[in-house]
C-alpha cells in the first residue's frame, strides 16, 4: 500500500511538472519567395499565413510533452517538424502559427491538429487525418487528403487545379475555377464552382450538392453508390446528359422524361443546347437531380 | 439578335500562336476505354504500396469480361471476336467480382498488409477519428454487398457493375490514404 | 524564382506519373487534361485534319500509357508526349495521303526569329502555316512554335539536322512570299 501510495505520488508528481513545462519558441530564417515550406505537426493546431517578407516565421506554443520543434532550411526549402517522443506522459500539442512567403509551395501534414491556411498563393498539399481545415486558394493547385476532419476550402474565381479527397469528413468548396477531383466515402461534397472545365467527383454514401458554370465543351462525372447527387449547372454550349439510377429517383428542371432500361433502374439521356460538353451522373439508390440553370 | 463581330487577335511572331488547341470534344472517354485493354508496362520490380491499384483494375476487367461480359464485349459485327459465354454459373455476377478480387494474391496481400498497417494506425488516433474511418470502412463494406444483391436481381446492369468495381477502389484508395496520412502527419 | 516555381510543378507532375505508372487511370486523366492541348494542337496543325488529329492524340496518350515506366521523370514529360505525338502524325499522314516530297536544297536557315515585320491575324497565319509543304510545316511548328531547337526538331522528325535547317528556309521564303512581308 505505502508502495503504491509512493508511486502515484511520484506519477502525480511527473505530470505536473510535464504540464508545468509548456513553452514558447520562436524563430526566423531567410526562405526563397517561391520555395517550399514543409510543415509536420501531430496535434494542437497550425496556422500558415502568407506575407510579404522574405523569410518564414514561426511562433509556437508547445505542450510539455513536446520534445522540440526542428525549423531547417536548405535552398529552395523549408522545414518545420513538431518532435514528440512516443510514449510521452504528458502534453504533446503545440500550437503553430506559420507566416510564409506568400508565393510558397506549402506541404502541411498533421494527425489531431486543425489547420488553417490563408494568404498563401502557391501550391498547397495538405495531408490532415482528425484535424478540420480552412484554407484559401488563388490560382495555384491544391491536393488536400483529409480523414476524419472537415474541409472548407474557399477560392476565388481563379483556374487551377484542384483535388480533394475526404474519407468521413464533409467537404465545402466555395469559389472554385477550373479542374476539380473531389471524393469522400461518407462525408457530404457541398460545392460551388465559378467555372469548370472538368469535374470527377465519387462518394460512397454521402451526398453530392454541385453548383457552377461548366465552361464551352466541359466534361462533369459524379458517381455514388447511396449518395443523392444534386447537379445545378448551366452551360456555354450546352450538354449532352447521361443520368442513372439503379433504385433511386431522377429528376431535372428542364421538363425532360424519365426511361425505363430493358432491366431494373432508370436512365436519362439527352442533349441540351449544342451538346457541347456532357455531364454523367450515376448512383445505386440515390437521387440525382440535374438543372440546367443555376 | 445578331452575335456582336469577333474581335481579331493579331500576333507579332510565330512563338505568339496558342501552342495549345482545345479539341472540340472530350477526347478522354474513348482513351480511357481504350486504357483497360492496354497494360502500361510495369517499372523495374520495387515494393511499392499502390501495385494492387494495377492488379485491381486488371482483376475487375478480367472479372467482369468473363463472368458478365455479353454485354461489355464489343457488339457483334466489330470484328474483334467475343470469345463465347457461359450462361449459368453457380455464382451470382455480384459475387463473382467478390471472388476474382479475393483470389488474386496481389490484391489479398496488398489489402491485407494495408488493414493491418491501418489498424495500428487507428490505435494510436483519437477516439472520435477511429469511429468515423470505422464507419466509412463499414459504409463501404455495405456498399459493396447491396451492389452484389442488386446485381443479383440484374446480372448484366454495366451501371452496377462499374459501381461495385469502384468501390472495391474505393476501399482500397481509404486505405491508403489513412496509412499514408499517418505516416505523414508523423514527418515520416 | 520562376525556375523554382516550374521545378516544384515537374515535382508535382512526377508524382501523377508514379501513380499512373503503377495502373492509376485517375492519375493519367489528370496528366492527360494538362497536356492535351499541346499535343492536340500539334496533331492538328500537322495533320490539318481534324478526325485525324483526334485519332492521333488519343494514340498519343495511348502509347504514353504503354511505356510510362520507360519515361525518365527528370525530363520534360510534354517533350516525351510530343515526340510520341510527331511520329503518330508522320505515320497517320503517310498512310492518309502517301505523297513523296522532294527534299529541299541545303540551305542555312537565314533568320535567327520568327518576328512578322507587322502584325497578322491568327487566322491567316494559321492558314499560311497549313499551306506550306509537309516537310517545311513539321520543322516550322516543332522548331518556331514549339521552341525545339534545330538537333531537338530533327530528332523527332527522323531527319538530318541539315536538312531541318533546309526546311525552316523553305518555310521562312514561303512564307514570306505568302504573306507578303519579312519573316525575321
Amino acid at each position: 500500500m505505502r508502495i503504491t501510495y509512493q508511486l502515484m505520488a511520484c506519477l502525480v508528481t511527473l505530470v505536473a511538472s510535464a504540464a508545468a513545462a509548456a513553452t514558447t519558441f520562436d524563430k526566423q530564417v531567410d526562405a526563397e519567395a517561391r520555395g517550399v515550406v514543409e510543415i509536420s505537426n501531430t496535434s494542437g493546431s497550425v496556422e500558415v499565413s502568407g506575407w510579404d517578407k522574405p523569410q518564414v516565421s514561426v511562433h509556437a506554443e508547445l505542450g510539455g510533452a513536446v520534445e522540440r520543434v526542428e525549423v531547417t532550411s536548405e535552398p529552395g526549402r523549408t522545414l518545420i517538424k513538431v518532435l514528440v517522443p512516443g510514449h510521452s506522459w504528458g502534453d504533446g500539442e503545440a500550437k503553430l502559427h506559420v507566416q510564409v512567403p506568400k508565393g510558397s509551395e506549402l506541404h502541411l501534414s498533421t494527425v489531431s491538429a486543425n489547420a488553417n491556411v490563408s494568404g498563401v498563393l502557391g501550391v498547397q498539399r495538405l495531408t490532415v487525418v482528425s484535424g478540420d481545415v480552412v484554407t484559401e486558394i488563388a490560382g495555384a493547385d491544391l491536393e488536400l487528403k483529409s480523414v476524419s476532419g472537415d474541409v472548407k476550402v474557399r477560392g476565388h474565381g481563379q483556374s487551377a487545379r484542384l483535388y480533394v479527397s475526404s474519407v468521413s469528413g464533409d467537404v465545402h468548396l466555395e469559389h472554385g475555377a477550373g479542374d476539380l477531383e473531389i471524393s469522400s466515402v461518407s462525408g457530404t461534397l457541398a460545392v460551388t464552382l465559378d467555372s469548370a472545365r472538368l469535374v470527377r467527383a465519387r462518394t460512397t454514401s454521402g451526398d453530392l450538392r454541385f453548383e457552377g458554370k461548366l465552361t464551352r465543351a466541359a466534361s462533369f462525372e459524379a458517381t455514388s453508390v447511396s449518395g443523392d447527387l444534386k447537379v445545378r449547372a448551366p452551360a456555354e454550349g450546352g450538354y449532352s446528359y447521361d443520368l442513372s439510377s439503379f433504385s433511386g429517383d431522377i429528376d431535372n428542371c428542364f421538363g425532360a422524361k424519365r426511361e425505363k432500361s430493358g432491366g431494373v433502374g432508370h436512365s436519362l439521356s439527352g442533349t441540351l443546347g449544342d451538346g457541347a460538353g456532357h455531364v454523367r451522373l450515376k448512383t445505386m439508390s440515390g437521387d440525382i437531380e440535374l438543372c440546367d440553370r443555376s | 439578335m445578331s452575335a456582336p463581330e469577333e474581335r481579331k487577335v493579331t500576333v507579332n511572331s510565330l512563338a505568339e500562336l496558342p501552342a495549345a488547341i482545345q479539341p472540340g470534344q472530350d477526347l478522354w472517354p474513348a482513351i480511357e476505354a481504350r486504357l483497360k485493354s492496354a497494360p502500361v508496362s510495369q517499372a523495374p520490380s520495387r515494393f511499392t504500396r499502390l501495385r494492387w491499384l494495377a492488379a485491381a483494375a486488371m482483376v475487375a476487367s478480367v472479372a467482369v469480361g468473363v463472368w458478365i461480359g455479353r454485354d461489355l464485349w464489343p457488339l457483334p459485327g466489330s470484328g474483334t471476336g467475343a470469345p463465347p459465354l457461359t450462361t449459368q454459373h453457380p455464382l451470382t455476377e455480384g459475387a463473382a467480382v467478390n471472388a476474382a478480387y479475393m483470389s488474386d494474391p496481389r490484391y489479398r496481400r496488398e489489402r491485407a498488409a494495408l488493414m493491418k498497417s491501418v489498424q495500428a494506425q487507428l490505435e494510436t488516433m483519437p477516439p472520435q477519428t477511429r469511429a468515423k474511418v470505422a464507419a466509412s470502412l463499414a459504409a463501404i463494406e455495405s456498399a459493396k454487398k447491396d451492389l452484389e444483391n442488386a446485381l443479383g436481381k440484374d446480372p448484366s446492369n454495366a451501371l452496377l457493375q462499374e459501381l461495385l468495381i469502384n468501390t472495391y477502389q474505393d476501399e482500397m484508395r481509404v486505405l491508403t490514404d489513412v496509412h499514408e496520412a499517418g505516416d505523414a502527419g508523423r514527418g515520416i | 524564382m520562376q525556375a523554382q516555381a516550374e521545378g516544384n510543378a515537374v515535382d508535382w507532375e512526377a508524382a501523377l506519373v508514379e501513380r499512373a505508372v503503377k495502373g492509376d487511370t485517375r492519375a493519367f486523366e489528370r496528366l492527360y487534361r494538362e497536356h492535351a492541348g499541346r499535343v492536340y494542337g500539334l496533331c492538328l496543325r500537322m495533320t490539318r485534319d481534324v478526325q485525324l488529329a483526334e485519332d492521333c492524340t488519343q494514340d498519343t496518350f495511348i502509347n504514353a500509357w504503354k511505356a510510362l515506366a520507360q519515361f525518365q521523370t527528370r525530363s520534360s514529360l510534354s517533350t516525351w508526349l510530343h515526340r510520341i505525338a510527331v511520329n503518330v502524325s508522320l505515320s497517320k499522314r503517310r498512310r492518309a495521303t502517301p505523297v513523296l516530297e522532294a527534299e529541299p536544297e541545303e540551305a542555312a536557315d537565314d533568320g535567327t526569329g520568327w518576328t512578322l515585320e507587322t502584325p497578322v491575324e491568327v487566322q491567316e497565319l494559321e492558314t499560311a502555316i497549313a499551306e506550306l509543304p509537309d516537310g517545311a510545316r513539321d520543322a516550322l511548328l516543332l522548331h518556331a512554335l514549339y521552341g525545339y531547337s534545330h538537333g531537338e526538331a530533327a530528332q523527332m522528325l527522323g531527319i538530318a539536322e541539315g536538312t531541318c535547317k533546309a526546311q525552316l528556309h523553305r518555310a521562312r521564303k514561303l512564307l514570306r512570299e505568302r504573306l507578303k512581308m519579312e519573316v525575321n
